[in-house]
């Protein structure tokens, strides 16, 4: 933050009422919140995972040629929005190997420690959902259709 | 605040010039936002027209009530025959063709009165929030591809009426990285919910960004180049207004300023008389530096107990194979186990027998 008349824990106070990433659900669930922010890695409205806030946050979204990209702001620089990142792709290589470095790069000099099983089970869904389904087992006759079939 | 920040100027291809600028005073102004919201409420109120509905409507009949007896409620009546509306209820709110509860009037008080501090200190709160990246991002600016916050363009590419025509400015927005909320800001406009649509409330849409310009250095003639661009507003920095700085009430309008104009604030702000920029309560609004601070540490009782905490209770252990637990709960199970009181027999609980002399002495009597 520039001045010191600004930090993390104000702007959360001031929005966290309101903002443009959040998603409040009327009556269902008991009136649950999440949050579009990109910086989010769970989706949940909350201090901790709020990334828009945070001088130290993580997104990781799908890679478009596969495997996962992942975002990091630089701490201290945020009022440079275009240069104030850093983003690392890992492929599609194995999946243990884009948790490690996942894990790693959360992790890695104290960055967002706590953020670290989150961040790893994002990209784990985010592989998931890559990976082409298996395709439906043919279905058995049964009953009468399965007597004509055997009888043919 | 030890050294104030800097800003870098921004040329008119998006780049840097390499010249910075001193942040004016009032970006160090406290965020408030519950004074920001109040005034706003107050300043958008001020523009409303008065209107009512027509002083006469739903009196314009000689209804007289019929009085008792008549076996019907007591509300006037239109008077005369020959007609269905002969007979009918009228006048009152519950009535077909009849006023409405409380006619609206013209004299309503339509417009309010704020103090001058307070709008000062709103809109020198919702500058500093303008110079805060989350902020914007929480109002739904597009500022991903701002190279800084606050965004300064270099004055110089303003001169001789650079932007007087439209496909200049917008060319210029998108060159500094705010082509992105000009999009938004244009994509939004969608056709109004409800009855604002017939009056004159036709469509709603996105907020883009505010131009802030010097009019003495950049001239009048940027206003008619940016005015017709979706979204984006101008506004000399000798006026600022609220209700651009902060639409709806909502901190955090992404504002392009141009060099001139910034380096002008601080003297907008010397020449307001009487108004000296609000001060911060804290100097520190980091908690975590606050609780982490020397200062606080020093005081601070060192935590209770010992690094690692017995289990006392949680866990049963059973006695009979742990000696330690079974001398606990049982301190005579020492003096048991070393004189083999264990190992003596007990006598068998059975009388010794009557002896024969006994026995023929009673048979006697």
């Amino acid at each position: 933050m520039s001045f010191s008349n600004v930090s993390s824990d104000l702007i959360w106070e001031i929005t966290r009422n309101q903002n443009s990433f959040l998603v409040k659900a009327k009556d269902c669930a008991g009136g649950v919140q999440f949050s579009r922010d990109p910086y989010n890695l769970t989706n949940q409205h909350s201090r901790t995972h709020a990334g828009f806030v945070n001088d130290k946050a993580l997104s990781i979204v799908a890679n478009e040629k596969g495997g996962v990209k992942v975002t990091s702001k630089k701490a201290g620089a945020s009022n440079k929005p275009a240069s104030g990142v850093s983003t690392v792709t890992f492929g599609n290589t194995t999946a243990r190997k884009t948790y490690k470095n996942v894990a790693r790069l959360a992790a890695k000099n104290h960055y967002r420690p706590d953020l670290r099983a989150a961040a790893v089970s994002r990209a784990s869904a985010i592989r998931a959902s890559q990976r082409t389904p298996k395709a439906d087992p043919e279905k058995k006759l049964r009953g009468n259709a399965a007597k004509k079939a055997a009888s043919a | 605040m030890a050294s104030r920040p800097t800003v870098t100027i921004i040329g008119a291809d998006g780049k840097a010039t390499g010249a910075t600028e001193v942040l004016p005073k009032v970006f160090g102004a406290p965020i408030r936002p519950d004074i920001v919201q109040h005034v706003h409420t107050g300043m958008a109120k001020n523009k409303r027209q008065p209107y009512s509905v027509s002083e006469k409507a739903g009196h314009q009949t000689s209804a007289e009530s019929w009085g008792t007896g008549r076996a019907v409620a007591r509300i006037p009546r239109v008077s005369g025959g020959g007609t269905h509306r002969a007979g009918q209820a009228a006048f009152g709110n519950m009535c077909r063709s009849g006023r409405m509860f409380a006619p609206t009037k013209i004299w309503r008080k339509w417009h309010i009165k704020i103090n001058q501090g307070q709008k000062r200190f709103a809109t020198a709160s919702a500058l500093a929030a303008s110079a805060v990246t989350p902020l914007l991002m929480a109002r739904g600016h597009q500022v991903a591809t701002v190279p800084e916050v606050p965004l300064v363009v270099d004055s110089a590419s303003f001169s001789g009426a650079a932007y007087a025509k439209t496909a200049a400015a917008l060319a210029l927005l998108q060159a500094v990285g705010a082509g992105a909320d000009v999009e938004k800001a244009k994509q939004s406009k969608k056709l109004r919910a409800g009855k604002g649509k017939m009056r004159g409330r036709r469509h709603r849409q996105r907020r883009g960004p505010l131009v802030v310009y010097s009019p003495a250095v950049d001239g009048k003639e940027l206003v008619k180049g940016f005015r017709n661009i979706p979204g984006v507003e101008t506004s000399p920095v000798d006026a600022l207004n609220l209700l651009q700085l902060a639409p709806g009430g909502h901190l955090g309008r992404f504002i392009v300023w141009t060099s001139a104009a910034i380096k002008e604030l601080d003297s907008v702000y010397d020449s307001k008389q009487g108004f000296a920029l609000p001060s911060n309560v804290v100097s520190q609004s980091d908690l975590t530096r606050l609780i982490n601070s020397s200062e606080i540490q020093t005081v601070l009782n060192g935590p209770k107990g010992e690094a690692r905490t017995k289990r006392g209770h949680v866990q049963k252990k059973n006695p009979l194979k742990n000696k330690q637990i079974m001398l606990r709960q049982n301190p005579y199970a020492s003096t048991f186990a070393k004189e083999h009181l264990g190992e003596v027999k007990a006598n068998n609980g059975k009388p010794t027998p009557l002896s024969a002399a006994f026995k023929e002495l009673h048979k006697e009597i």
